[in-house]
């Protein structure tokens, strides 16, 4: 659905649900467009064609709230959205934590996030770059046995309007290639795994993933065993993505509201080292989902969560429900409704890592004796306040001696506070990485506590 | 509506039929949803939902395509039919081999879940009231120490029509529902939870209303409380080795982990190496592996009654069956679809665990209820016997490497055995170990508390599905186990 029907849709549901006596009310509507070949042993085993459209309605009648959703935009069905959420709200206990929905503010548009070759892209050209990925993969050298992976391609689109003049849109198109490569030597599997994340096609350097993801794969294979302990690691921008996902969690105004994040016991404490430095901008091209609007259409903007390694109120995420519970406005941190498995609280979805002065190869050659973690994977939080995570390394471990690479090592699990983690920031790369939900930089740090190895 | 919807399904698979496809089969699915959460007296979310579509997956020169849409009317209808063969061919530009399919009769039939009272007639203040009494329990146990209290409400009904180009047709209506309660108690930077009857939202059974009532919430929601305050003033748990005991709302997290997802044929097979990760349970495996001790009896059951993964039909047509994955601690069988099975031409043809989360999903090899059968104990028996260990309950934390093999999980209480007696509660529980090692060093299984665990937010493939599934275990009791790790 093009913008302008998605606004449409979005505005008459909001005439409809205050002719039919709601105080006041907000909707969004989206469509997300998600085509994606995907291959495995080296060849296309699913390739998909997605077309998802949805509105959201919500109604409050005094401080009592009704929520409904449905996929389709045609009256009928807005009727009856619109008639089920009146019917929610006429029924619930009143929310005294309700505020008001947002009120509407000016923001600039952004330009540049749509690329309709990229929505539009043809299956056979997903194809043709898995193809290649695959071709490329298997030239690195004879060992590689399996590559598998993903082309992706399509776009996200919402119009989100409210009773109160909230009347705002956005779009952006995707495009993102995944590669592993899985590469044997008597017996003995190396994996490794690249990938890219952009907003157009021509932004996804297919030969490039495959390659790198290749290389990290034949360099892989007969991996020695490396005993659990704490050692010095260099965390390439994958798995500084991956373990940000989860320390970002401590940002957000729902668990600082329940206490259980790391920001509520640390007011004004310098957490981390004082190169660690990390913003949340859905305005900066450098993030994948770039938006001015958020999903309640409160106008985006860059929210400092660390500076200098310090955390303070001012940290804190909110959407509109969760800032009106403290007085506070909302920092535009709604999501977006396709973002709607990850919860209906506030969350953090473009999170940027303030990049350093290093090569990637000086953080090497400054390691003594460590690892190299390339991937983490299956990551889980263990103790929120003190953001202890497990997890385990994929997809190309290395182990660093004198500042070389010198042998690939099997998987490891850590158990580690990443506030103590990143508190031991010893450098910070300067060659940033766009990843799904961060744009983040390698990070050299004093230690990481691995508490076990896995078999193979 | 459903009769409409059967000519658009027909449609399609005309249309995909005329292009040239080999095979096709087609999806309308509607789903509703209700999501009902009370926190600290305040009614969070009352959400309603419902989404319906189409989806067409098609086999053209020997490749697969699939497509599928939310708009239901003949032109997009006609229009995702021949994207899906467009699709098909486009996949063919990659391929090694032609899709191969085993056997399955073309089934005619029709599936409910068996529901005393529908939980969507429920009146929502009903409900509400329920869980408001259930969180004011909680809460009321120490306004001092406890600051989050919580309890749930999750009903979940969908409506399948299913048809292929070799003459099924399925029809089926799923409906699951479930809720829970959780207090935490924070002291000084200490944060314990505490849930009932299991972590993450609560506990999920294909069955009506009548299930949730039977969770009395309001009932457990004191003792919930009274458990997470007392973890405050708990030990850490201490870092050794030792005897575990695991109730059934973790261990029902371990099987899932460590038993379902590596016996599933497509992960064995690489196809889902991209994202969460091979199997070390290799197809050489098959037969002769010793997954455990004798004492582990494993099955997939998509027909156990009231558990989440409890289907009449999979999303291939294949119809619902018990197969067993692991026979006295022997590896037996894979979870699989009829593609994954003719690959390794298993004899008794796809195990019928082929599901979609949505219309707009291609099937993948999913979980029904992988089931650890009941031993010979009771679970009184079993801390009885144990000299010295340690008993955990409830999931908080988990994690497994990308074959399956090293997992750590945390609970969110445990307690000290000694002499065959609960000593103490502890806190920070956690354990450690390899999957068959673990399951090799299990010497007891209860019977007395065996039942239906649901997770209803299993996650697998790319693009990403969360599906529904069940688990029917027990507590059962593992020596030389590595606790105390975080």
């Amino acid at each position: 659905m093009s913008l302008v029907t998605l606004s449409e849709a979005a505005r008459k549901t909001i005439k409809l649900a205050i002719r039919k006596g709601a105080d006041q009310a907000q909707a969004t509507a989206f469509t997300w467009i998600e085509d994606l070949t995907r291959f495995a042993n080296s060849q296309i085993h699913q390739n998909v064609a997605t077309h998802r459209d949805g509105l959201k309605v919500r109604v409050v009648l005094r401080r009592k709230i009704g929520d409904a959703a449905i996929d389709s935009f045609d009256p009928r069905s807005i009727e009856a959205a619109v008639g089920s959420a009146i019917k929610i709200a006429r029924v619930s206990p009143p929310n005294e934590l309700f505020k008001s929905l947002p009120e509407p503010k000016k923001y600039a548009p952004l330009k540049g996030t749509f690329d309709s070759k990229t929505a539009n892209c043809n299956p056979n050209l997903r194809a043709d770059n898995a193809k290649r990925a695959i071709q490329i993969a298997h030239k690195k050298a004879t060992l590689v046995k399996a590559v598998a992976g993903s082309y992706m391609t399509g776009s996200a689109s919402f119009a989100v309007s409210n009773s109160l003049g909230v009347d705002a849109k956005a779009q952006v198109s995707l495009a993102q290639m995944a590669v592993t490569v899985i590469s044997e030597r008597q017996g003995s599997e190396g994996h490794g795994y690249y990938s890219a994340f952009a907003r157009s096609m021509k932004d996804i350097n297919v030969d490039e993933v495959a390659e790198k993801a290749a290389d990290k794969s034949v360099r892989s294979v007969q991996p020695i065993r490396l005993e659990p302990g704490e050692y010095e690691a260099l965390l390439a921008p994958d798995a500084v993505s991956l373990s940000l996902s989860y320390v970002s969690n401590g940002f957000l105004g729902s668990w600082f509201q329940d206490g259980t994040s790391f920001v509520k016991h640390n007011l004004g404490k310098q957490v981390f080292d004082e190169k660690f430095s990390l913003k949340d901008d859905a305005r900066d091209v450098a993030t994948l989902y770039v938006t001015p609007v958020d999903g309640e259409g409160v106008p985006k903007r860059a929210l400092t969560l660390v500076k200098n390694g310090f955390v303070d109120e001012s940290s804190i995420c909110y959407d509109s429900y969760t800032a009106g519970k403290e007085q506070k406005s909302s920092t535009g941190h709604a999501l977006v409704p396709f973002f709607e498995a990850f919860g209906t609280g506030p969350d953090l979805v473009n999170i940027v890592l303030e990049p350093g002065q290093a090569s990637e190869e000086e953080m090497i050659k400054e390691t003594k004796y460590g690892v190299y973690v390339s991937r983490f994977h299956y990551v889980r939080t263990v103790n929120q306040p003190r953001m202890i995570l497990t997890g385990l390394t994929r997809d190309g471990t290395f182990l660093i001696e004198n500042g070389e690479i010198t042998k690939p090592v099997r998987n490891l699990r850590f158990t580690d506070s990443f506030l103590d983690v990143y508190k031991g920031t010893q450098m910070v790369g300067k060659d940033r990485e766009r990843q799904q939900l961060a744009t983040v930089s390698p990070l050299k740090v004093a230690k990481l506590r691995f508490t076990g190895v896995s078999e193979q | 509506m459903l009769a409409m919807n059967e000519d658009l399904l027909k449609l399609a698979l005309q249309t995909v039929q005329k292009l040239g496809a080999s095979y096709a089969d087609v999806r309308y699915i509607q789903i509703e949803t209700e999501n009902l959460h009370v926190k600290k007296g305040v009614p969070e979310e009352i959400r309603k939902g419902v989404s319906s579509g189409i989806g067409v997956r098609a086999i053209a020169k020997g490749a697969w395509g699939f497509a599928g849409t939310t708009v239901l009317k003949r032109a997009s209808t006609i229009e995702t039919a021949k994207k899906a063969f467009k699709v098909a061919l486009a996949s063919a530009r990659a391929k090694k081999s032609d899709v191969k399919l085993s056997p399955a009769p073309p089934k005619k039939a029709k599936y409910s879940t068996p529901v005393k009272k529908d939980p969507f007639k429920i009146s929502l203040d009903k409900k509400i009231e329920a869980l408001k009494a259930a969180e004011r329990a909680a809460a009321a146990e120490s306004t001092e120490l406890i600051k989050t209290s919580s309890s749930f409400f999750r009903a979940h009904r969908e409506r399948k029509l299913f048809l292929s180009s070799e003459g099924a047709k399925t029809d089926q209506t799923i409906v699951w529902c479930g809720g829970g309660v959780s207090a935490t108690a924070i002291r000084s930077g200490d944060v314990q939870i505490r849930s009932y009857p299991a972590s993450f939202r609560g506990n999920f059974n294909t069955a009506g209303y009548e299930f949730f009532e039977s969770l009395d919430l309001a009932g457990h929601a004191i003792q919930v409380a009274k458990e997470a305050v007392q973890l405050l003033s708990a030990d850490k748990c201490p870092s050794t080795t030792t005897t575990l005991l695991i109730a059934g709302d973790q261990l029902a997290l371990q099987v899932h982990e460590s038993c379902g997802h590596p016996t599933e044929l497509d992960r064995a097979l690489g196809t889902e190496a991209d994202y969460a990760g091979t199997s070390f349970v290799t197809t050489d495996k098959l037969g002769s592996f010793r997954y455990g001790s004798p004492k582990v009896d494993i099955s997939a059951d998509a027909t156990t009654p009231g558990g989440l993964g409890t289907y009449g039909y999979d999303d291939e047509g294949v119809q619902a069956r018990n197969v067993p994955l692991i026979k006295k601690g022997l590896f037996v069988n894979y979870q699989s679809s009829r593609e994954t099975a003719a690959f390794l031409n298993l004899p008794q043809g796809s195990s019928g665990g082929m599901r979609a989360d949505s219309p707009l999903a291609m099937p993948i090899v999913r979980m029904s209820n992988i089931n650890l059968l009941p031993g010979d104990w009771k679970v009184e028996e079993l801390i009885r016997d144990t000299q010295d260990g340690i008993l955990m309950l409830t999931n908080k934390s988990w994690s497994i490497d990308d074959r399956r093999l090293n997992f750590a999980f945390g609970t969110e209480a445990a307690w000290l055995i000694k002499n065959g007696s609960t000593e103490r509660m502890i806190k920070q529980a956690t354990y450690t170990g390899i999957t068959h090692q673990f399951w090799g060093s299990c010497d007891a299984v209860s019977k007395d508390d065996w039942h239906m665990h649901g997770t209803p937010t299993c996650g697998k493939g790319v693009p990403s599905q969360v599906m529904y599934v069940g688990h029917g275990v027990s507590t059962a009791r593992f020596r030389n186990v590595r606790v105390g790790i975080a």
